[in-house]
C-alpha cells in the first residue's frame, strides 16, 4: 500500500453509512418474513402419504398371511401343521391317583425290595392287586436276582 | 443462531444461510461488513443520489438475494452499485456527479479526476475488487483498466503535489549581437 493509498483509508474513514439509512434498511430487513416456500405443503403431502402406508402396511391382511392359524392353512401344507405330530403327554403321576405312586417311586429310585415282595406275592396269588404293566416288567427284569 | 455465530461465516454462506431463514441477524452481519465500503463508492461517485442507490441496492438484496453460483458476494454487490449508479445518473443529467464529500485535500482531489478515472480507482483500491473485475464491469481490457487506474494516480499526485519536477535543462542563450 502506497503513502497516498494509506492517506486515503485515513481520509474516507470519517465516510460512514448515514445512521437513518442504517435504520432505514435494517427496519427494512425485520419486516421481511421467511418465504412460505412449497416446501411445507411438500412436506406435509409427505408425511400424510407415510402415515397412510404405514397404516395400509399395518392392517392389509397380506401381513398375516404367515401367521400360524390351523383353520386357514391351505391343504397341502399339512406337513407344516404343527398340530399334526401334538401328542398327548400322560400327566406326571400324583399320590392322589396313582395307587402304585409310592411302589414307584421306590423303583424309580433304586428299591426293588417292595416290588419284588408284591411280585411273589402275586405269583403266589395271595393278593387281588395286580401290578401295572410297566411295574410287572422291571418286575420281572430284577426280582430273579433277588433272593 | 446468535450474533458471534455469524461472525465466523463469510459473505457467500451468509447470504445461503438468509436466503433459506431470513433471519434478520445475519443480514444485520452482511450489512455491517460492506454499508461503509459501499457508502464511500457511491458517496463519491454520486452523493446525490448515493442514499438512494443504496436503499435499492439492499432492498433488492433483501427481496431476492442472488444466486452467486460460485462468485463473490462483495463483487457481485459492486457491481450492482455501479449499474445503479449509471441508471441514477441517466435519469437526471441535470445532478451533478462530483460533489464535495468532504473537506479534506485527498478526496477533494478525488472529486477532481474523470469519472472513468474516478470509478476505477475507487473500485479498486476502496471495494477492493481486483482490476479484471473493474475491467468487466468498465467493459475495457485488463490493459486499458491498468492505464486508467495508473493515470488516475498520476493525476491524484499531480492536484496534491503539484507537476513532477522536470530536469533541470541549461538554455542556449543566443548571442545578441549590438
Amino acid at each position: 500500500m502506497s503513502v497516498w493509498e494509506r492517506q486515503y483509508r485515513d481520509a474516507a474513514a470519517g465516510l460512514t453509512s448515514p445512521a437513518a439509512l442504517d435504520d432505514k434498511i435494517l427496519q427494512q430487513a425485520q419486516q421481511l418474513k421467511p418465504p412460505l416456500s412449497e416446501n411445507r405443503w411438500l412436506s406435509k403431502a409427505a408425511s400424510s402419504c407415510a402415515a397412510v402406508t404405514v397404516l395400509v402396511l399395518l392392517m392389509h391382511p397380506a401381513q398375516y398371511l404367515g401367521a400360524l392359524t390351523p383353520g386357514l392353512q391351505p391343504a397341502h401344507g399339512a406337513q407344516n401343521n404343527p398340530l399334526r405330530n401334538w401328542q398327548h403327554k400322560p400327566s406326571q403321576p400324583t399320590p392322589g391317583n396313582d395307587p402304585w405312586f409310592h411302589l414307584r417311586s421306590q423303583v424309580n429310585a433304586g428299591s426293588y425290595i417292595e416290588l419284588c415282595n408284591q411280585w411273589r406275592k402275586q405269583q403266589q396269588g395271595s393278593t387281588s392287586e395286580k401290578l401295572p404293566r410297566d411295574l410287572e416288567s422291571k418286575a420281572r427284569t430284577h426280582c430273579r436276582l433277588l433272593p | 443462531m446468535s450474533w458471534k455465530d455469524f461472525q465466523h461465516l463469510d459473505d457467500e454462506s451468509l447470504l445461503e444461510y438468509y436466503h433459506a431463514t431470513r433471519n434478520p441477524n445475519a443480514f444485520r452481519q452482511l450489512y455491517t461488513r460492506h454499508k461503509d465500503s459501499l457508502y464511500r463508492y457511491c458517496a463519491q461517485m454520486n452523493l446525490a443520489c448515493a442514499g438512494a442507490v443504496l436503499e435499492a441496492l439492499w432492498n433488492r438484496l433483501l427481496e431476492s438475494p442472488p444466486q452467486l453460483h460460485g462468485r463473490r458476494l462483495r463483487s457481485w454487490i459492486f457491481i450492482r452499485a455501479n449499474q445503479l449508479l449509471r441508471q441514477y445518473a441517466g435519469q437526471d443529467p441535470d445532478t451533478p456527479d462530483a460533489a464535495p464529500v468532504s473537506d479534506n485535500k485527498l478526496l477533494a482531489a478525488i472529486q477532481q479526476l474523470p469519472t472513468i478515472e474516478r470509478n476505477v480507482l475507487l473500485l479498486h483500491m476502496e471495494c477492493g475488487l481486483p482490476l479484471a473485475t473493474v475491467a468487466d464491469i468498465e467493459k475495457t481490457s485488463l490493459k486499458k483498466c491498468r492505464e486508467f487506474y495508473n493515470r488516475g494516480k498520476e493525476r491524484l499526485e499531480e492536484i496534491l503535489h503539484g507537476p513532477q519536477r522536470q530536469p533541470w535543462r541549461i538554455e542556449e542563450v543566443s548571442e545578441v549581437t549590438v
